[in-house]
């Protein structure tokens, strides 16, 4: 498969601490990638490496060849729960309305077309339903196909969501793995932090092992291994080069 | 009371204070959503002895050039609050707290160097500047709240959907290439323009009023981001139309505690009867509580 995301020599710390070190790592495009890893191992300041929310120390990100920065448009991101506030006063469709933030001129007022393409999102994550409900009153399960119909009305091409399944109900978690499916039939990609270890080979189908840097990558059937995964979890002591 | 409503100077007046009440009452809601309510506080009494300053060094009482003191000291105020919440143990709460009576103090210490002192001239007008006095204020005053909020409401519908991306969800709006720091600065430069251009008609003590009151009321009635804009623009226009006549009417009733007064009453209305408020609230819970 084709190389869509490479990440050469990643390097970032908190304060001095390091989180991430000498990573580098190949996404290929159209796939279903899971970032594996114990927790604390750097998962998320890798997502928010490639969304360049935070500045690494050193490395280079790059999207089809060009810097990420350039690519950014094409990327749907879908925050951790935590993230946003929930004392603001909107309704759903307002929060799927931002998706289409990126394709609007001048003013970035949403139209009719906009809406449209705003309630076909919250039918495909069958949430039309609630179009109207204020936000902070769903389930977490409901928030976060709230925030997958906002990635989708966004139209990106790479979709980058940091644990969606945490917390969520069973039938929310089924049909997150529907969709991410049926879209990579349309040639999307995903990149999806991943926390449930028996779950990666049903839903995904290339994988990155992740502690401090990278334990193993490539297809889910050609690494995901006890090997590589006791790597991980088990030897804590750190992965100096 | 005929008389007063079709006096040219009330006019004018309650059209400055109406418009500076409009414009706080829509950017305080930002900042209420934004939990960051009492950093207006603490920075619209840190505008105080800019004032006074100011006036101190410029030898004028001139609206602009006391503006600009108040501006300066406000942007001073915040970083303060930045650098010591960023660089010491003291959480935010105790940072605004030291700077809000550090800053009030020196403004008063200072007044109360050039009221005695006879180098300075004109030094009555002064304390106008801490409740406001909009019966004393001058056309200039007037223009210069018109000019500001005006260009702050501008600012605002030009960012609307920017700004509403940002205050919901940061690191989303980062991720599609919003500059939150533009937004930020944004919301903090608007505020503490308000706050500079706002003082001589609410005071510097009751100011923060004009940016919370009105958000806190449109919230209670509202659970849709824009209606709550709109609640609170009009509750705030009406309260300064109202305050100012009162203070108009009544001699020596200061602008600052009759708007803030008529905005309580808002508040205090809302809290009883708003869809939101506590008592519709606690009937809607007995009620669910007898289903079940
Ligand atoms: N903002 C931050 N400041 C300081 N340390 C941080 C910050 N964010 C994360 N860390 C630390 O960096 C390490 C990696 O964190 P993170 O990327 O969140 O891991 P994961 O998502 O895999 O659980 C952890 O040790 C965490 O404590
Ligand atoms: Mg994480």
């Amino acid at each position: 498969m084709e190389t869509l995301i490479t990440i050469k020599d990643l390097n970032v710390a908190y304060q001095e601490k390091p989180a991430l070190w000498h990573v580098n790592m190949s996404i290929p495009a159209n796939s279903r990638t899971a970032i594996v890893g114990p927790n604390g191992a750097g998962k998320s300041t890798l997502i928010k490496s490639i969304m360049t929310l935070i500045k690494p120390i050193s490395g280079k990100i790059d999207i089809d060849g060009k810097d990420v920065r350039h690519a950014l448009k094409r990327i749907a991101y879908v925050p951790q729960k935590g993230e946003v506030n929930w004392d603001f006063p909107a309704t759903v469709l307002d929060v799927v309305l931002m998706g289409r933030y990126v394709h609007k001129g001048w003013f970035k007022r949403p139209n009719r077309q906009d809406s449209e393409i705003a309630l076909d999102a919250l039918k495909t994550m069958k949430m039309e339903a609630f179009r109207n409900r204020q936000i902070s009153e769903l389930s977490g399960g409901q928030r976060q196909r709230v925030f997958l119909a906002r990635a989708i009305a966004q139209n990106a091409e790479i979709y980058i969501m940091d644990e969606p399944l945490q917390g969520i109900d069973i039938t929310t978690e089924k049909l997150i793995i529907d969709v991410m499916k049926a879209l990579q039939q349309e040639g999307k990609t995903f990149v999806v932090v991943h926390h449930q270890l028996d779950t990666v080979e049903d839903y995904f189908d290339h994988a990155v092992i992740l502690n401090k840097t990278v334990i193993a990558q490539g297809p889910v059937e050609a690494i995901w291994n006890e090997s590589n995964i006791e790597k991980a979890y088990y030897e804590m002591s750190g992965h100096h080069d | 009371m005929i008389d007063i409503l079709t006096s040219y100077t009330f006019m004018i007046v309650a059209l400055g204070t109406v418009i500076l009440a409009v414009a706080s009452g829509i950017i305080g809601t930002v900042s209420v959503i934004k939990g960051q309510s009492l950093i207006g506080d603490a920075v619209g009494h840190a505008t105080f002895p800019g004032i006074v300053l100011a006036f101190m060094l410029a030898g004028t009482r001139e609206t602009l050039v006391l503006a600009l003191g108040a501006l300066l000291l406000g942007i001073i105020a915040f970083f303060t609050i930045q650098i010591i919440t960023e660089h010491s143990r003291i959480t935010l709460d105790g940072a605004l707290a030291l700077v809000l009576s550090s800053f009030f103090g020196l403004g008063m210490a200072l007044m109360s160097f050039v009221q005695g002192n006879p180098d300075f001239e004109g030094t009555q007008g002064l304390s106008d500047y801490i409740f406001g006095q909009a019966a004393y204020m001058l056309r200039s005053d007037v223009y210069l709240i018109l000019a500001a909020s005006g260009a702050s409401l501008l600012v605002f519908i030009l960012f609307y959907q920017q700004l509403k991306i940002y205050i919901f969800d940061p690191v989303y709006s980062r991720s599609i290439g919003i500059s939150n720091m533009l937004m930020n600065f944004m919301i903090l430069g608007i505020t503490i323009t308000l706050i500079a251009v706002g003082l001589k008609a609410v005071g510097a003590i009751l100011i923060v009023n004009l940016l919370i009151a009105p958000a806190v009321v449109g919230q209670l009635w509202s659970d849709r981001f824009f209606h709550v804009l709109i609640i609170a623009a009009a509750t705030g226009g009406i309260s300064a139309f109202a305050g100012t006549y009162i203070s108009t009417a009544g001699n020596d009733i200061a602008t600052g505690p009759a708007i803030i007064l008529v905005l309580s009453a808002f508040v205090l209305v809302s809290l009883l009867s708003a869809r939101k408020g506590l008592l519709r609230r606690s009937i809607l819970k007995r009620k669910v509580g007898e289903r079940s």
